[in-house]
Formats: structure tokens, sequence, C-alpha cells
């Protein structure tokens, strides 16, 4: 069965991130799917803030890899720009995601073939102006329990 | 500032520096044995009379041993120390020395900077060396000196050559320089015929292809200026920001360069490069200057109160201005890539037609953000869609560049008044964008500021604004050790580019 959660503004994509960042440990893999304009990288800023990264979290479309430190290294990565699976050869994508932080990967649909077994991949619906809809799909035993640990910390955080 | 050989007279002054920089500082009674022995060099820097910092050096066979330099400390931080650290080498040279050794405690996080910001590399540690503290000493050594001395001097006198590369991103480019201004070559590899060498395309974004382009960009480069690497004093390469895999490709090129002929290696910020691509196209231009960086990757407002000092005012939360460009035209279907497509359009479009958000145009700060404002047209488009409404792609083109075009030149304006900059830079490929050049240099025309925009090829990433920069770098001695790291984040900020001065070790 799919969980998630329903997010009604920018403001609470970053924190749905936030909430995401402590559960989070080196190696995890959180791939993103959802159109332009989903809150991709609201989600990744809200991340960000909860690992305590102090730097401007921006779109990595160009750059492809921004990294970030934090409590754990944040490796933002943005797939939409590539065109051949060759090309994570280059930017050194599997060398990253086995090192020693966390990877988020914008448009990580875009080459699922390519993504590690174990993965946690969150697909944004766009189901009004400002209300996002966060499908969580984990693929491996850590990235489900990663789910629903999250789907109930973002639950709190809606109820304090 | 004047730096002449130490005397006698000098020990007073010279001993009260020493004291205020270590915890184990060398005695009168040393010091004046040290003034008596030909095989040393000792010199002090003057400032308005005042002795203000000092070094010695040992000459031994080809080997110079740095054996002291300190500064006041009112003085770091200022060029003092690595004029004298250079003034000694250049004599070392003079007494027949190649490379200069020194020690170091790894704790002296300023003079560690300087010396690895010198081309110094880290050779080995020493347990246990300082007496008093039990610290231990990291040992580094010089690349070879006389080829920097000769290439300091030439930069100053205005004759340098110099070749450059950059690899940050998508384009592999090459360039040599003479002088800092005159360029002799310049290449980029979309430009070069690859298809007669590869039987195909370049794709634009493989590291891989940095690879096979590089050797070929670089020979083309120095062939057109009609050179050979001998007739170069310096390398120059561009360590960061940008991607990594892209970023090394060019550095252990450089560094491969460097080690096999002895020249010098420069490492040059490539936001840096952007700046000094304005200098290019304006020899004239004198800083206090803001420039506005804007391009698919980067969009800040940058202050530069003098060559080689800056600092970031403000810039992009979300989405640099290329991109929400390139997003916006692909919503429309108008291809990649997306600047130009959307400024033609808009043309024939009314800017008013659609009152898209200005995304903190009245914040307090010089910061932009760009994503809400896709986000609302991507609303706009998909509301006009569902009415049934025919797109009329022009007025959403006009309107959506007006909302950024006003935010940046707001944001630009406002930085450029309150730091009283005699001019602004436009730099980066949206600076291609008419609207935003129209529109910046008119706001600017109305206060009596110039605007600067370098010709487009200077504008979008190439080797000519690396060379530029790296000039001034070598004038003053600031230089890669063969240790050194791409640095994928690396900040613009302070006194030149953080380049080496890292504490890695």
């Amino acid at each position: 069965m799919p969980s998630g959660f329903t997010t009604r503004s920018a403001r609470e994509t970053r924190n749905a991130g936030a909430a995401l960042a402590p559960l989070l440990r080196a190696g995890d893999v959180i791939a993103l799917s959802g159109d332009l304009g989903a809150g991709k990288t609201q989600l990744v800023q809200g991340i960000a803030r909860g690992l305590g990264v102090e730097s401007a979290v921006t779109s990595p479309t160009f750059n492809l890899l921004m990294v970030h430190r934090g409590g754990l290294p944040l490796y933002h990565f943005d797939l939409y720009r590539l065109e051949h699976v060759e090309e994570l050869d280059d930017i050194g994508f599997y060398e990253t995601l086995e090192s020693d932080g966390v990877s988020v990967i914008e448009w990580g649909d875009r080459f699922s073939h390519a993504l590690p077994a174990a993965h946690l991949l969150v697909v944004i619906h766009r189901r009004t102006d400002d209300v996002r809809d966060f499908e969580l799909v984990p693929h491996g035993e850590r990235a489900g329990q990663l789910a629903s640990a999250w789907v109930d910390a973002v639950e709190t955080q809606g109820h304090r | 500032m004047r730096v002449r050989r130490m005397d006698v007279a000098d020990i007073p002054a010279v001993l009260a520096i020493e004291r205020a920089s270590f915890a184990d500082p060398w005695t009168e009674a040393l010091l004046r044995d040290e003034l008596g022995r030909d095989d040393r060099v000792w010199l002090v820097a003057a400032d308005a009379g005042r002795v203000v910092g000092f070094g010695g050096v040992m000459v031994v066979g080809a080997d110079a041993h740095l054996m002291d330099l300190a500064v006041t400390p009112e003085e770091r931080a200022r060029g003092t120390g690595r004029t004298i650290l250079w003034s000694l080498a250049e004599a070392a040279v003079k007494m027949g020395a190649e490379r200069m050794t020194l020690e170091v405690a790894p704790s002296n996080t300023e003079a560690l900077g300087l010396y690895r910001s010198s081309g110094f590399d880290i050779a080995g540690r020493r347990r246990g060396y300082y007496p008093k503290t039990g610290e231990d000493a990291l040992v580094m050594w010089s690349r070879p000196l006389a080829p920097h001395v000769a290439a300091m001097r030439a930069a100053r006198e205005g004759s340098d050559i110099i070749l450059a590369i950059e690899s940050s991103c998508d384009e592999t480019a090459a360039s040599v320089m003479r002088g800092g201004r005159e360029g002799l070559a310049d290449v980029v590899a979309s430009q070069v015929d690859f298809h007669a060498r590869f039987g195909g395309v370049v794709p634009e974004i493989a590291s891989r292809k940095h690879t096979e382009a590089i050797v070929e960009v670089v020979e083309r480069a120095l062939e057109s200026a009609h050179i050979t690497l001998a007739d170069c004093d310096a390398l120059a390469v561009t360590i960061g920001p940008g991607l990594v895999g892209a970023l090394v490709v060019g550095l252990a090129y450089a560094k491969g360069l460097s080690a096999a002929t002895g020249l010098p290696l420069i490492g040059v910020n490539h936001l840096e490069g952007h700046l000094y691509a304005a200098r290019l196209s304006d020899p004239g231009l004198e800083p206090p200057l803001v420039a506005l960086l804007v391009s698919g990757g980067h969009t800040m407002l940058v202050h530069v109160p003098e060559w080689g000092r800056y600092r970031v005012l403000g810039g992009t939360l979300d989405d640099a201005a290329g991109e929400a460009f390139d997003k916006v035209a692909k919503l429309l279907g108008l291809g990649y890539p997306g600047g130009p497509a959307i400024s033609r359009l808009a043309a024939e479009g009314d800017p008013h037609a659609i009152a898209f958000p200005r995304p903190m145009l009245r914040s307090d700060d010089l910061n932009v953000s760009l994503s809400g404002l896709k986000t609302a047209v991507i609303h706009y488009v998909e509301r006009e869609r569902r009415e049934g409404r025919p797109l009329r792609l022009p007025d959403i083109a006009a309107s959506f560049q007006a909302a950024v075009t006003d935010v940046e030149i707001a944001k630009t304006l406002r930085a450029a008044q309150e730091y009283g900059a005699h001019a602004v830079v436009l730099g980066g490929g949206v600076a291609a964008n008419p609207a935003l050049r129209g529109g910046l240099r008119s706001a600017l025309s109305a206060v009596g500021i110039e605007l600067n925009v370098p010709p487009l090829e200077l504008c979008t990433d190439n080797a000519a604004m690396i060379a530029a920069a790296a000039h001034d770098s070598l004038a003053v001695g600031r230089f890669l050790g063969l240790d050194a790291d791409a640095a994928p984040d690396l900040a613009l900020r302070g006194n030149r580019c953080a380049c080496g001065d890292r504490q890695e070790i």
C-alpha cells in the first residue's frame, strides 16, 4: 500500500523535508520525481535545513551536482539536463551514492534503472496551485522503514 | 612598502615582530650571527621607514632553506609576507638555489595559507619539531624557483604569456594571453571541428569529453598563438566552482603540464574570471564595481572594491536566471537553449499582458527568487489550457521576461547605489538578453552609472577571462601547488580567490 502525505504550501513542503533530515544516515538515497514547479528543490531545501546546512541550497540543474556540508554531507543531484545514462558515470554519480553522505536526486526517475536497488522514490503530484501530494515508493527494507518514519514525523509536525 | 637588506640597526624592530609572532623566538645573538654569514639573505619590509616584516633564507647548494618569516600583526593578510617570501626567493635564485624548503607549525594557519597559496607542497612532517610546544612541523617544498621568479617579473612588466585552461562545466577552453589583456589565442571546444577528428558531435556535459577534447584544445591554442609551451611564463586553470568531474580534467592536465615543464601553475576562481572578462573588454575599467553575474548556473551580485577583493552581496535563493529561462521555454515548447528563444518571442509580445509576480522585489536584501515565478508561469499556462483559451506565447514570454528583468534590475541598481559603484558589470550567458541589457543600461544611466557588458564570447564560459585573472595573481606570486584539489563549491570572497589557502592536510 503506497504511503505518503500532503502539503499545502511551499513552506509546508520545506518543513516536510526538514522532518526527514533527522531520520537519514550515510548511504541513504532519495530519488525525486515530479513536474517542473512540483517543489522538488523546496523539499531538498528543507532536508538541508534539517541537516544543519548553512549555505544556500539552489537548484543544481546546470551544475548537475551540488555538495552541501551539514551534519551529514548532502549530495544534491539534478538529472534534468542529462540525456544518456553513460553521463552518470561522468558526473561521479555512482561513487557519490556510495560515499559518506545522503544523496537526493531530482528527476531521479529519468534514469530509474541506474538507481541503486535500495532507495526511496518520492513522487510529487501537483493537485492545485499550492497543494502537493507526496507519494512514497520504497525500494528495499531500509527505504520502507524510512518512509513510514517520515510519514509519522510529518503527521506529528502537522499536529503540533 | 619597500623590501631591502636587513641591517644591524633593524634588529630591535625585527626582534619585536619575532616575539609577537612565535612562542619560541630567535634571540638577538642568533640574529646578529646570521647577518654576518654570506650563505644567508635577510630582508626587511619597511613602510614609511618603519619595519613591518622580515625574513631570512639560507642557501646550501641548490636548496634554499627559509629560516624565518614574520610580519607585524596589523600588517598581516595584506600581501607583505608574500612580497618578502618572493624577494627572498629571487635573492636565493641569484645565489644558485633551485627550490626552497621550510618548516611550519600546522596550527599556524596564516603562514600555512601563505605557503600553500605560493605553490609550496607539503612533503612531510617532523615529529615534535618545536621544542617549547612539542608541536610537529610540516615540511614544505616550493616548485622550481627560477621560473616562478621570472614569470612574476614578466607579469609586473606586462610581458607575461599565460596559457589558461577552463573546464568547469560544459566547455573545454584554452587561451593564450600576454600581459593579462592581449589575447593571442582563444579556443572553445564547441568551436573546434571535432567531426573531422573524432567522427562525431561533442556532447555537452560529459567530463569524458573534456578528457578527449583537452589535448586538442590546448594544442590549437598554442598553434594559433604561434608559440610553444617553452614560450609560456605560466599556466592557469579554473579550480572551481563547477562540476567536480569536469574541473578535475582541466586541473589534472594543467598539473601534468606544470610538472613536466616546471612552469608555475595558477589557480583561478571561475567567478573571478567572469569579473575579469569585463576588464578585457574595457581595459580602463576601474573599481569600485558592482557585478551582476547571470548564467545557467549562477545568479549573483558581487561588490568589487578593488581588483582581487570580492564580496557576494546576494544571489538567487533557488533557480538561476538562465535555468528559469530554459525551464519556461521548455514549458512553452520553445526548445533549447531557452534564453534566446524567449527573448526572440518576447520582442513580439506585450510585457504588461500578464501580471506575473516579482518575487522579493521589495525584500530588504539583495537576494532574488525565481522558482516561484517559474511556478506562476506553469499555473497560468495550465489554467489557460484548462479553460480552452489559446496561449498567447509572445505575451507570456514578454511578461515572464519582464518579471525576471524587473527584479534583477531593481536589485542591481540598489547594490550599485549602496556601494558607490562607478560602473556595473553584467556577465554570464544571460547577459546576452537584450531586455536585461537595455533595461539595466537605462536604469543605471538615469543615476549616472555606466554599464559594462563584455562581448558575448567573453560572457559565456571561456579561458581568456581565466588568463586575465591569473595575470593579477601571478604579479603578486599566488600559485597553486601540485597537491591542490578541485574545489567544486569554491566561494568568491576575500583577498583574491581562496585558491590553495584551504587547510586540508
